[in-house]
């Protein structure tokens, strides 16, 4: 299978939302994937949304391919699994700043894992994000930086998803990060509602605060 | 010039292999498909009159930057960026021969059946695959011998090929955090590496130079590099810290594009063009095509004038109100004001839509490369508004065999 089959199973063209998939790592499953022995795929159990509101829409941005397992996990309860991921691989033989290839490992396991669950065309969105995209730190400047951010147009905008009945919208990870914060204050502004979860607790609402670079605007 | 449309039936596969085999890894911005479901086929008359006034003038431009390269008196007008203005004097070892001098020029067909050129992008024009790959996946998807295009990364491979050692190391210099800048130089590494040569992706900061020869640093790929390809944008380049990249304005290794690229790359260029033209320079058909242009003080009260960021990219920051979305349009006034000599003043051009089969009008633009003084084949983007921006789509343009 080539990486532009393995999309096609993340994103039949007759599902909404599947516009937003980015094809950067499918693309790259082709050119230089690297396999990583140390990847550890399971389905986990989902504990903080006990069954599918068509009212809302996921972010889970939790670290490396952790949020693929929790993406198809989803998947089972009824959401659309929709890959954010936009990291490239690094030039061979250099050190790189994220492991990206393992989000590439876990996106064809995915792929075999979806073929399993049927899920509805009209089914909410989770949206799937790497936590470590940020990992800023160089040791050297002789590596890589293959960090990455998410920017608002990597998303359906607020007005979409307000015409799409999405009025919420639950963060899953560790913490909002902050290109996130960026994308979710301007979401809050239009008033749709940001709930966030840590995984083991229920979403909770939460204030999204001012993005600093805002400030002044 | 028009409009054809992909067969509806067609386009899910169009769009498929434009993202996979086209290197077109952007199809989505917020929540407008990027990847047009038109060609845009342009008549041979119409393709021959576009490649003779790319090649006037590219010209015009090639040798009025030598004409600035010589009179850095003149630059002040430029207002360009401090830290470039300090390195411009060693500037003064350029010689074209050794490098590869690569632009686009962004033309508009206007309501008064001519050409106005919006801007050349000077520095880093991007598009490649877009001009390359994307009018043989038209034609393959329209499935007619009607039409042909010119294979822009051909062109620019050839040119490389031509002043690089055979088998030598090219390092294509990009924002590595980016995947849209990485698309464009992936799509120039595979081609490159077709062709025997070693590729090195990496970033501007990974480039040191030695007795004015590029070396790179990035790990595992260490040693002298035979030629820069640069795709990272000369207002950022120099942001890096710390400071390592003075060496690029200097450099005797073939790089594409060489800095000397910034006095066309600012839209402040046409408020010099007197001063070059004492100088022995000719920017007559710069006149014809460019709308006239000014200061923001000396348009103040008149209308008619938008107004343009000297180092904006994409369309970004430009005062067309009706494209403006939200208080946009008022927070570039804001900034106008602010920093008058960081923006120009330019007469607004009528757009000329063109009508797709379906009734709905799409303004076009059409960027035309020039190589080495040569046309070399073009990239287009249509937009329901006036403005070319972000949200625009992409869109190959075919030439039509008819005469």
């Amino acid at each position: 299978m080539k990486g532009k089959d393995i999309y096609k199973i993340w994103a039949p063209s007759e599902a909404k939302w599947t516009q937003w998939l980015r094809p950067v790592p499918f693309v790259q499953i082709d050119n230089e994937l690297k396999i990583n022995e140390f990847c550890n795929f399971f389905i986990p159990t989902i504990n903080y949304i006990k069954e599918i509101p068509t009212d809302t829409a996921i972010i889970v941005d939790i670290p490396s391919y952790s949020g693929i397992k929790e993406g198809v996990a989803l998947a089972r309860i009824g959401f659309r699994p929709i890959p954010l991921y936009n990291g490239t691989n690094e030039q061979p033989g250099a050190m790189p700043v994220v492991d990206n290839n393992s989000i590439e490992m876990g996106l064809i396991w995915g792929a075999m894992e979806l073929e399993k669950i049927k899920i509805e065309n009209d089914a909410p969105p989770v949206f799937l994000l790497d936590s470590n995209r940020m990992h800023r730190f160089k040791m050297d400047v002789s590596v890589f930086d293959n960090s990455w951010d998410i920017y608002d147009q990597d998303m359906p905008s607020a007005e979409y998803f307000l015409k799409n009945g999405i009025r919420k919208i639950v963060v899953r990870g560790e913490k909002i990060q902050k290109d996130l914060r960026k994308i979710l204050y301007k979401f809050q502004k239009k008033k749709i509602k940001i709930l966030f979860t840590d995984g083991y607790k229920e979403p909770e609402e939460i204030v999204v605060k001012k993005p600093p670079h805002e400030k002044n605007s | 010039m028009k409009l054809i449309r992909i067969p509806k039936e067609r386009y899910e596969d169009y769009r498929f292999n434009v993202m996979f085999d086209c290197y077109k890894w952007d199809p989505q911005f917020l929540d407008n498909n990027t990847i047009a479901k038109y060609a845009l086929v342009i008549s041979k008359e119409e393709h021959e009159e576009l490649e003779r006034l790319t090649e006037e003038i590219d010209y015009e431009t090639r040798k009025a930057e030598g004409i600035l390269n010589q009179h850095l008196e003149i630059t002040k007008t430029l207002y360009l960026p401090k830290k470039i203005k300090k390195e411009l004097k060693i500037m003064d070892n350029y010689d074209p021969d050794k490098h590869i001098r690569l632009m686009r020029y962004d033309f508009h067909p206007t309501i008064e059946g001519k050409w106005a050129v919006s801007e050349v992008n000077s520095d880093v024009p991007g598009g490649f695959a877009e001009a390359s790959l994307m009018p043989q996946a038209a034609i393959d998807t329209l499935g007619t011998n009607k039409f042909w295009y010119k294979n822009f990364g051909d062109i620019l491979t050839k040119a490389i090929a031509t002043k690089v050692v055979p088998g030598g190391r090219i390092m294509l210099v990009h924002c590595t955090s980016y995947s849209d800048d990485r698309q464009v130089m992936q799509f120039l590494g595979d081609k490159l590496k077709n062709m025997g040569f070693s590729v090195i992706y990496a970033a501007a900061d990974h480039v040191r130079f030695l007795d004015q020869e590029a070396i790179s640093i990035l790990s595992g790929n260490e040693g002298k590099i035979d030629a820069i390809v640069r795709f990272t944008p000369l207002e950022w380049l120099i942001d890096i810290k710390p400071k390592h990249w003075e060496g690029y304005f200097n450099t005797t290794t073939t790089s594409c594009n060489h800095p000397i690229a910034i006095y066309a790359q600012t839209k402040r260029f046409p408020l010099v063009w007197d001063r070059i033209e004492k100088l022995g320079g000719k920017l007559t058909t710069w006149r014809k095509l460019l709308p006239e242009t000014h200061e923001v003080k000396e348009v103040k009260n008149k209308s008619g004038y938008i107004y343009k960021p000297a180092c904006g990219r994409v369309g970004e920051k430009i005062s067309i109100k009706e494209a403006c979305k939200e208080d946009e349009y008022e927070k570039i006034r804001k900034d106008v004001k602010k920093h008058p000599k960081q923006y120009i003043a330019q007469k607004q051009f009528n757009s000329k839509p063109l009508l797709s089969e379906e009734g709905e009008k799409y303004h076009v633009c059409i960027g035309s490369y020039s190589v080495e003084g040569k046309h070399a084949g073009y990239y287009a983007r249509i937009s329901k508004i006036p403005r070319i921006d972000s949200y625009a789509a992409d869109i190959p343009v075919l030439i039509d065999n008819a005469k």
